[in-house]
């Protein structure tokens, strides 16, 4: 075979493992993202460090304690021992068990913490739930007495991690950074959770979204989106263990963005080659001292990466909390306004006025979603300046449009109170404002009898007069 | 020749002299293999339909009683199968046989013999003939609208539109009709379609996107979605319980995700869900559904 072919050969193959498959037991990590700037690589190179000491890879994954996450965890004592399979009882909690029972378990932890073998961890084989024995993955030296106590930790990560490998990755991405290999196709574009925010919640508009808000989403999907449902497929313990994974990834992803954020300043990508040119020292003088600048921020234990990490985990940890708590979830003071042509009308009006609510800007006259703040040029408040573009954008930098109110279909829920919670507290990551502090609850109620009666509008004359009264130009296009 | 004896049959071009020329070992051998495989089958099948507890014979009865006639269908061309392999299978056996005992006689050149062309025309037309008549009523109660039960065809129970890659469901409010364009006091859900048992019920079918097959295996329903149009379905379950309501035609990479299911209840129960279903889509956070979507049109 000539030479050429061979090097045809070698190219191709490389190419088809290199570019290919993606690892997936490797976490990737935002480099050049839009999300943060890119930063030195030796910066970066702290980063994953960090990210990996705390977090781990998919496959095996660290259970940082100090994060409000699920991880399960369930205690028990040994009943007995049969050769390398110890027989066990659990001290109930069934819903911890759960995730016993999948295969998973091959990777969680047991440890000891009683008896000859106190304060040793071993990682399991395997669990056999109708004989409740266990089997360790390296023999135990010395054999457990009966009314020993244990730990078994980490199963629902785990559970979750094969669960979310199966059925998210592919859109969602490894590392949750949306950019899965079917991502590409998809708009709206799948969530990224590394800002931490996802957009449909029950929660104020300070608050992260609650496990219940994230379930929901996952067993109801997102119509008008490429988000399925997946109930009945997945059960109820399955869903519980995702939304621990997603939650945890999400939390990964936050840390990850504050750090990079955090370093950029110091440590631009193209520091090395700005300061050559404007000093008179070398690049690698430069470099060397990147290094070292790097070094004492990562050893100070008072003001350096620690302290900072320390900061933001703390943060996190009390913002995920706080979404759990029942005083964060937005609850309507008052009932529903009857839904009558009169509160339309009150609705309407407010739709249209341009110095309250503002909803005419983006929505449009007629809730078609044209509003002449989609035409304009936005500000980035991220990078500065204005965007390139015309039209909305989210915190994602995506551009985004807003809804189009006459085709009934609403991504967050079409019940009264999810689209009051949009209305009352904005979408979380959007453009769309919160409106609470300046409507009435009253208000808001005929806001959402009015978006409720937009898709059947332009069908009953009666509510086209009601619209002229209203003193808007009738502009009745076909409803799609 | 002492080479015939380490007869090759697979050798292309040789088959025929090498047969003409082998033992009667190896004419016996192949007698005894085509005759073998059509036996295991047969034993095979008998054991699998006499014994179900085995799980290898075909799935349960239908819990409709429209299924039970497609499923009678399916039996009667499966019979006339079995009889025409079994029949086949004999004869070529006898063939083989016979072959296998004579070097001698020859085979009898049956090429352009009017009488079999005729037979072997007209039975199998007769038998396919007879089919298409036998089974159209079937067919027309199946699938022509114009056939349905009247109870059904008159209030479609709801309209499942399959999107990739989920079923969504909606229902007309209780007490209303189905209408061809959403309505405001329609009720939604998603993978979750419930019917009402031992009354039939149409279900209108659609497709927002590419095409799916609106599949029930216990109730022996399958019906394609089209995009662009609506496909009346209609089925009578005669039995409670929880079945699977799958996609059948591979609509894109998530095809696994179209796993839904059908909960066929009693009519009351049918109706609570309904009031549950309306009563959550009407929620506004206070414990009385206080402005149940009221129409003043």
């Amino acid at each position: 075979m000539s030479v050429r072919v061979w090097q045809l050969l070698v190219v191709v193959l490389a190419g088809a493992v290199a570019g290919c498959a993606e690892d997936a037991s490797k976490m990737r990590f935002a480099q050049n993202a839009v999300l943060a700037k890119p930063v030195h690589r030796k910066a970066q190179a702290v980063v994953e460090k960090e990210l990996e000491k705390h977090f781990g890879t998919p496959l095996d994954s660290v259970a940082w304690l100090k994060l409000p996450v699920n991880y399960g965890k369930a205690e028990g004592k040994v009943k007995s021992v049969d050769g390398r399979s110890v027989i066990v009882d659990f001290n109930a909690e069934t819903s911890d068990l759960e995730g016993l029972n999948s295969p998973e378990l091959s990777r969680a932890g047991l440890l000891f913490t009683s008896g000859a073998n106190q304060g040793e961890s071993f990682l399991l084989a395997s669990y056999d739930p109708s004989e409740k024995s266990f089997e360790t993955l390296l023999p135990l030296k010395t054999a457990p007495a009966e009314g020993d106590q244990f730990v078994v930790a980490g199963q629902n990560l785990r559970h979750g991690r094969k669960l979310y490998a199966r059925h998210c990755q592919h859109c969602h991405g490894i590392n949750g950074d949306g950019d899965g290999t079917t991502a590409k196709y998809l708009n709206p574009r799948p969530r990224d959770y590394r800002l931490g925010i996802f957009k449909f919640t029950s929660t104020n508009k300070d608050t992260k979204a609650s496990r219940d808000d994230l379930k929901r989403i996952i067993s109801h999907g997102i119509p008008g989106t490429y988000m399925p449902s997946f109930v009945p497929m997945l059960k109820d313990n399955e869903l519980a263990v995702i939304v621990e994974y997603i939650r945890w990834l999400a939390m990964r992803g936050e840390l990850e963005v504050q750090l990079l954020k955090d370093l950029k300043n110091d440590y631009a990508a193209d520091r090395a080659r700005k300061e050559a040119k404007e000093s008179k020292a070398s690049t690698s003088e430069i470099e060397n001292q990147i290094a070292k600048q790097l070094e004492e921020y990562v050893a100070n234990p008072t003001e350096g990466l620690a302290a900072f990490i320390e900061t933001v985990t703390g943060d996190m940890v009390s913002a995920w909390e706080g979404a759990e708590t029942a005083d964060t979830v937005i609850m309507p003071p008052v009932p529903r306004v009857p839904d009558t042509t009169a509160s339309r009308e009150r609705g309407k009006a407010l739709f249209v006025k341009t110095d309250g609510g503002k909803c005419i800007n983006c929505h449009g006259p007629t809730g078609r979603g044209n509003g002449f703040q989609t035409e304009d040029f936005q500000k980035n408040d991220a990078a500065g300046g204005f965007y390139e573009k015309r039209g909305l954008h989210d915190a994602w930098d995506q551009p985004i449009k807003p809804r189009d109110l006459t085709r009934g279909i609403y991504r967050g829920g079409r019940r009264p109170i999810d689209i009051y919670r949009r209305i009352s507290q904005g979408i979380k990551g959007t453009p769309m404002p919160p409106v609470a502090a300046t409507v009435k609850p009253e208000e808001i109620w005929d806001l959402v009898n009015y978006v409720l009666s937009v898709p059947f509008e332009s069908a009953s004359p009666k509510a086209a007069k009601a619209h002229s009264v209203a003193g808007q130009p009738s502009e009745h296009g076909n409803a799609n | 020749m002492s080479s015939a004896k380490v007869a090759k049959p697979g050798k292309p071009g040789g088959e025929n002299l090498v047969f003409q020329r082998g033992g009667f070992t190896v004419r016996k051998f192949w007698c005894a293999f085509f005759v073998f495989w059509p036996i295991v089958a047969i034993i095979y099948s008998l054991i699998s339909s006499l014994v179900p507890s085995l799980g290898w014979w075909f799935p349960g009865p239908s819990v409709t009683e429209l299924g039970q006639r497609i499923d009678n269908l399916f039996y009667l061309i499966l019979y006339i199968v079995t009889a025409v392999f079994i029949g086949t299978q004999i004869a070529m056996g006898y063939v083989l046989w016979r072959a296998s005992h004579s070097k001698d006689e020859r085979a009898w050149f049956s090429h352009g013999s009017h009488s079999l062309e005729v037979i072997w025309s007209v039975v199998p037309s007769v038998i396919l003939l007879f089919l298409a008549l036998y089974q159209m009523d079937v067919w027309a109660l199946f699938r022509v609208q114009a056939y349905f039960p009247k109870e059904a065809r008159d209030a479609p129970i709801a309209e499942v539109t399959a999107r990739q890659f989920e079923w969504r469901i909606r229902y007309p409010a209780p007490g209303k009709k189905l209408q061809l364009k959403p309505q405001p006091d329609d009720l939604y859900d998603v993978n979750d379609l419930h019917a009402p048992i031992n009354r039939a019920v149409m279900i209108q079918l659609r497709s927002e996107d590419v095409q799916h097959s609106f599949f029930l295996p216990h109730l022996r329903v399958k019906q394609d979605a089209i995009p662009g149009q609506i496909i009346p379905i209609w089925f009578k379950a005669e039995k409670q319980g929880i079945f699977e309501l799958t996609c059948a035609e591979l609509c894109g990479w998530g095809h696994y995700k179209m796993r839904a299911q059908l909960t066929a209840e009693r009519e009351v129960e049918f109706e609570a869900y309904l009031k549950k279903l309306q009563a959550d889509q009407n929620y506004d956070g206070h414990a009385t559904p206080s402005a149940v979507a009221k129409k003043d049109e």
